[in-house]
């Protein structure tokens, strides 16, 4: 059942574009007297030295791309992601990121919110850096306009309609031999129409591809491996989670080829 | 590409380290995350949680309410002036409410020491008409309130009562207005 344009992309596999991820991350050795003889195996291993400078470096530092400076305590305050829904939807899973209960509205942990965003976002940006293929999911009709646009502004990949049993599980035979599955899957909104948990949670724990999830007070983040308890309704942040996700990727991907050409690939 | 689909069993970490290791999955098909994951795992270990069948009645509830010492006047104020005149206004983060003002201004007399307890909520009051806020209260039609209870509260042995009361009168005032009229008649005659 066609139901809409499906924006997403499962495609046949990305050539690599980068020299440096088509070679083994081992560096072969190279007799010090058969240098000059053998100047094949000193280049394959100094693009493998300059591989390895170019995807372990970020890895040493704890923020590599400056993503802390995107966002404030205040920002997301002012964003409205405190805002929990009432005291009766609660899941008891999300009881360890919630602040408290006023008037029998739940109010999410901005402190632990910031930390877990901060972690999401720059486990994105790394994946990005390294050619990872980001999905972003959510079954939100009211944002899912702005997060397809999004996803197309930060050149990576959308499903905002109504998802097939054998997306992610049946791939090669719904969509042909040699699909490259996404790398990441970003949820903008772990519930789907009727208020149960995203079947791509699931899927893509089966398929073993991480996800980042942004987990209200009613949801289930025990599946999701990056989550982020954060109201996922109001409109005014949903625009802010996707300027973050989209100001994440771009940067990691400028990076990228800030990097390329820094070394000289 | 092999994998595992367990997703209930450990993390998509876990699965996928010791497939390599197993030697299932080799090197050159490591995923793309795998060493984004090592350097940086996340606060919580993403293993599933199986639903809890059985709820206890009896379960405390960990998350605290969030009460401040300011609710007593606030309970107070909406309970005496009900919204009060000003329109909240949601989208200004430095709005100031009618409400909040009273709550400044109560708190700053209780601190100030020289007003006594029962006669704050008056004091406050006046200090804000002073000030220019129009406070109405929200039982204000209390006397047209009071002759209905009364209505309803007479019940059947007053209202005999009463009328045996005023038959009494009556015939009193009717024996006195025959008597002055005999003695009329007496000295006329």
């Amino acid at each position: 059942m066609a139901a809409g344009i499906r924006t997403k992309a499962m495609y046949s596999l990305r050539s690599a574009r980068w020299v440096g991820s088509a070679l083994p991350c081992y560096s072969r050795p190279c007799a010090s007297s058969a240098v000059a003889a053998n100047p094949v195996a000193t280049q394959q291993s100094r693009d493998a030295g300059v591989n390895e400078k170019i995807l372990h470096a970020p890895l040493t530092q704890p923020d590599y791309f400056c993503l802390s400076e995107l966002f404030t305590l205040k920002d997301l305050f002012e964003a409205r992601v405190h805002m929990g829904h009432k005291k009766g939807c609660r899941h008891r899973l999300m009881e360890p990121y919630l602040f408290g209960c006023r008037l029998g509205v739940d109010i999410i942990d901005l402190e632990q919110t910031a930390e877990h965003l901060q972690r999401a976002l720059n486990f994105t940006a790394h994946v990005a850096y390294r050619g990872g293929l980001v999905l972003f999911v959510s079954r939100q009709r009211q944002s899912s306009h702005l997060v397809e646009r999004t996803a197309h502004d930060c050149g990576e990949y959308a499903h905002t309609r109504y998802w097939q049993g054998g997306l992610l599980t049946n791939a090669p035979i719904q969509y042909g031999a040699g699909v490259r599955l996404p790398d990441l899957i970003v949820f903008l909104s772990t519930l789907n129409n009727v208020f149960q948990t995203h079947v791509a949670v699931r899927d893509a724990a089966k398929m073993n591809i991480p996800t980042v999830g942004i987990v209200d007070s009613n949801c289930n983040p025990s599946l999701i491996t990056y989550p982020v308890p954060g109201n996922d309704d109001t409109p005014v942040a949903m625009e802010l989670y996707c300027w973050l996700f989209k100001m994440a990727i771009n940067r990691a991907k400028d990076k990228r080829k800030q990097m390329e050409l820094l070394k000289g690939i | 590409m092999a994998g595992s689909r367990l997703e209930k069993f450990g993390t998509v970490f876990t699965r996928v380290r010791d497939l390599m290791r197993s030697g299932v999955l080799q090197q050159t098909e490591k995923p793309v995350w795998f060493d984004v994951y090592a350097a940086f795992p996340p606060l919580r270990e993403p293993v599933y949680v199986r639903p809890v069948r059985i709820v206890r009645m009896d379960a405390k509830d960990t998350v605290p309410e969030i009460l401040y010492k300011e609710d007593e006047i606030r309970a107070k104020f909406f309970e005496l002036y009900g919204s009060g005149p000003k329109v909240f206004d949601l989208t200004n983060t430095k709005f100031v409410s009618t409400c909040q003002r009273f709550v400044d201004k109560y708190s700053a007399l209780e601190s100030k020491g020289d007003v006594a307890p029962e006669l704050l909520m008056e004091e406050t009051g006046k200090a804000l008409f002073a000030e220019g806020v129009m406070l109405r209260r929200k039982g204000g039609l209390a006397v047209e309130a009071k002759t209905h209870s009364s209505l309803f509260g007479m019940k059947l042995a007053d209202m005999l009562a009463e009328q045996q009361v005023d038959t009494a009168i009556e015939t009193s005032a009717s024996e006195e207005h025959q008597q002055t009229v005999n003695n009329d008649r007496s000295t006329a005659s």
